[in-house]
């Protein structure tokens, strides 16, 4: 009995004791322009380089200036386009996750629980759909409760509201009918000229498949293996992507050629685990989780360090 | 301290006594029951915040996490069988569990003091799962030589009921510090580490370690006498029985992947899934232990293995409703209470008194290699012929298997009643 007294004491007191001290969710940092074209601007997250899990600021980097965009937006990961942004971050608890739906003000108009940690955020260029990717944990099969696996919604901008999961998405391969229970979807890209099309990347049986899809027939459709995290060129007609490097946790940012499905390394020859985005028709931006660089699509030149201190860069074209 | 009083009254007898007939549960599998409610809420404490720690804090990539657990699975059955026989042999079922718990516990100090990196983690997750392989068959032997042969799925249901209890209440407590001081894991895993020191303080201070039904005269038994629990006309009816029906039932984290692809949830519903599954089971073990008691324990068993037809048919709904996808949910919980406690009560009626832990050890071993086989075939065929066709072939395995089951269980039980 003196235990559970001791206990009790010790453990009330521990927990009134951390809630007394610190802990927060948000970071303060704020990012540093590096070399930035002029004519570009981008929009990003701040990231503090010890702890990049705590929720950024949303700043705005354009002409070497550094503005932070909104007292209101702190996130994680976070996607803008056409007057319509997604901020996914950590809830206040640490424990939970929360996405928001923004608009030009950048104000969150409408939020939404996640029940995982968030991975990828991207809007449509008209601004009409979005698409967010969360890593959850509990329903991998043959593992235990902490092994990971991935859902991926689609959402309309305008309500804010889910319209659509891929993992419930038809899938065909090879003209027939394709599923199994280790499917996984993410990074979900939008095409420029038309947003119900989109790509995707569909996980299973340790592929890593291109998909290609509609978010009004809720299908999908098998391109090639080989692609994580597609983005797709202002054009369409290209999509950056994560190569994977021999079943590793590493890989290399590729670029594709949609007509021909051939690909080719860019100059950047460090690992990279994000999903690229397009500043220009030459150019993919991208972040190694601490800073934003910048490396020419045709695989000449070198990285150049684009901002300091943030990640998931948006190319704010017009 | 509240959870332990409420799940104390939760049992008292007075509170039972007035629906069905009175429930006398030997204090030793209370406080058993109490050991796990403990360890259990010190596990799932850190279980719950454990993958948000790791990215929170860490900065780890959710990736590293199936490589952190997964590998430490086949280890932990492994150990089982070893932990078993040898807690048989000293004749020291308590010692032995005692052995599993502490390095439980000492895995939940380490994660204060060591917990800041990610190998680390994984070492320690590593320790917890061997821990856990070391004690759950000394444990259940002693739950089982503490009971009168014929109570004993009433006792198992209590263990097994008051285990979910803790498995219910860590996260909560996890959450609601979390919620007092916002992202402070460190807070989180010190309760956890109380946790699991007092329910080391129960099992030393309040367990008996040689409880009426434990063997004190005669040799200790041999490596061969266990080994040859295989062989055993008791015994090995209700193993051959016990695997048909591991590899015919879908697993739980499979059930719900699949109801996943059938139902436009809303995310934050998803975890509620498990909750009412929990809820149910925790309802239900105790009153159908008492149940398996009284009018048999093959029956129940059977008939819980049966309400997995309703759970195979919510999975082949085109359209699953509300309604319907509840009643799935009530029937996977009352399938958990009358099958995993019932069946280990069965085995411990029929197991010789010396070769407790050994048997039950086997049991345990062999159900989980089961699931891998079950899991890893449902998988294959989901992949070859689809969800729906994949169901249905289960759904025709587990008739067969209960058609096979029926006999054999019968015999053994049988066979246990002639001695």
């Amino acid at each position: 009995m003196a235990l559970v007294v001791v206990c009790v004491l010790l453990g009330g007191g521990y927990v009134v004791y951390a809630a007394l001290g610190p802990g927060e969710t948000t970071t303060d940092a704020s990012p540093s322009a590096g070399r930035l074209p002029s004519e570009t601007a981008v929009m990003v997250r701040a990231v503090d380089p010890s702890r990049p899990a705590l929720n950024g600021g949303v700043f705005v980097v354009e002409n070497g200036k550094v503005r932070r965009r909104s007292e209101n937006l702190a996130c994680e990961r976070v996607y803008y386009a056409a007057g319509h942004g997604i901020c996914m971050g950590v809830a206040p608890s640490g424990v939970d996750y929360t996405a928001s739906v923004f608009g030009e003000d950048l104000v969150p108009q409408h939020s939404m629980r996640l029940t995982g940690l968030p991975s990828r955020a991207r809007v449509s260029a008209d601004g009409r759909y979005g698409a967010m990717t969360i890593f959850v944990s509990g329903d991998a099969y043959l593992s235990s409760p902490t092994a990971f696996s991935t859902r991926t919604y689609l959402l309309d901008m305008e309500s804010g509201e889910r319209i659509g999961q891929l993992e419930q998405f038809e899938v065909r391969k090879d003209g027939a009918p394709f599923d199994a229970v280790d499917f996984n979807f993410w990074g979900i890209t939008f095409d420029p000229t038309d947003s119900d099309r989109f790509y995707a990347t569909l996980g299973t049986g340790g592929h890593h498949y291109l998909v290609e899809g509609s978010v009004r027939r809720r299908r999908l459709q098998v391109v090639r293996d080989g692609v994580e995290c597609p983005s797709l060129s202002p054009d369409g007609k290209r999509i950056a992507f994560k190569s994977r490097i021999d079943g590793t946790n590493r890989w290399r940012l590729h670029v594709l050629d949609l007509a021909t499905l051939a690909d080719h390394p860019v100059a950047e020859e460090r690992s990279i685990d994000d999903q690229a985005e397009w500043l220009d028709a030459d150019t993919l931006v991208y972040s190694d989780g601490i800073n934003v660089y910048a490396v020419p699509a045709d695989g000449g030149g070198e990285p150049s360090l684009l901002v300091r201190d943030a990640t998931s860069p948006v190319g704010l074209r017009n | 301290m509240y959870q332990v009083e409420a799940s104390k009254a939760l049992l008292k007898p007075r509170l039972w006594a007035r629906r069905s007939t009175r429930l006398r549960v030997p204090r030793n599998v209370v406080m058993l029951g109490l050991v796990s409610l403990l360890t259990d809420v010190s596990a799932e404490m850190v279980a719950t915040v454990l993958p948000m720690y790791l990215v929170f804090s860490l900065g780890a990539s959710p990736l590293v996490f199936g490589a952190i657990d997964g590998t430490y699975r086949g280890a932990a059955a492994l150990v089982q069988v070893a932990s078993g026989f040898t807690s048989d042999r000293w004749r020291r079922h308590k010692e032995v569990a005692g052995l599993g718990y502490g390095l439980s516990a000492l895995g939940k100090v380490a994660l204060l003091a060591a917990g800041n990196t990610i190998g680390g983690v994984g070492a320690i997750v590593a320790v917890d799962r061997v821990g856990k392989g070391i004690r759950t068959a000394p444990r259940d032997a002693l739950i089982s030589l503490s009971s009168a042969r014929d109570k004993l799925a009433t006792s198992f249901g209590v263990h097994r009921a008051m285990d979910s209890v803790g498995a219910m209440m860590g996260p909560l407590i996890a959450f609601g510090i979390l919620f007092l001081a916002p992202a402070r894991f460190d807070a989180v895993f010190v309760v956890s580490t109380l946790f699991a020191v007092l329910g080391l303080a129960v099992l030393v201070l309040n367990v008996e370690g040689k409880p009426r039904r434990a063997p004190r005269e005669g040799a200790p038994p041999r490596l061969r006498a266990a080994a040859s629990l295989l062989r055993d006309r008791r015994f090995a009816p209700l193993l051959v029985a016990a695997t048909g029906l591991s590899v015919a039932s879908v697993s739980d984290a499979l059930i719900y992947v699949g109801l996943q692809r059938t139902i436009d949830f809303d995310p934050a519903v998803f975890p509620l899934l498990y909750v009412m599954t929990a809820i149910s089971f925790m309802a239900l073990a105790i009153p159908v232990g008492q149940l398996a008691d009284r009018v048999g324990r093959v029956p129940v068993l059977l008939a819980g293995q049966a309400l997995l037809f309703v759970v195979y048919g919510v999975l082949l709904m085109t359209s699953v409703g509300y309604l319907a996808l509840v009643a799935c949910l009530l029937c996977l919980g009352g399938y958990f209470a009358a099958t995993e406690g019932v069946m280990t009560a069965l085995a411990g009626a029929v197991l010789p008194e010396g070769l407790q832990a050994s048997g039950i050890g086997i049991l345990i071993t062999v159900v989980s290699l089961g699931r891998l086989v079950s899991s890893v075939a449902f998988g294959a065929l989901w992949f070859a012929i689809g969800l729906h066709s994949a169901v249905l072939v289960f759904a025709t395995a587990l008739a067969l298997a209960i058609a096979l089951a029926t006999p054999l269980l019968l015999r053994a039980q049988r066979a246990a009643a002639d001695g």
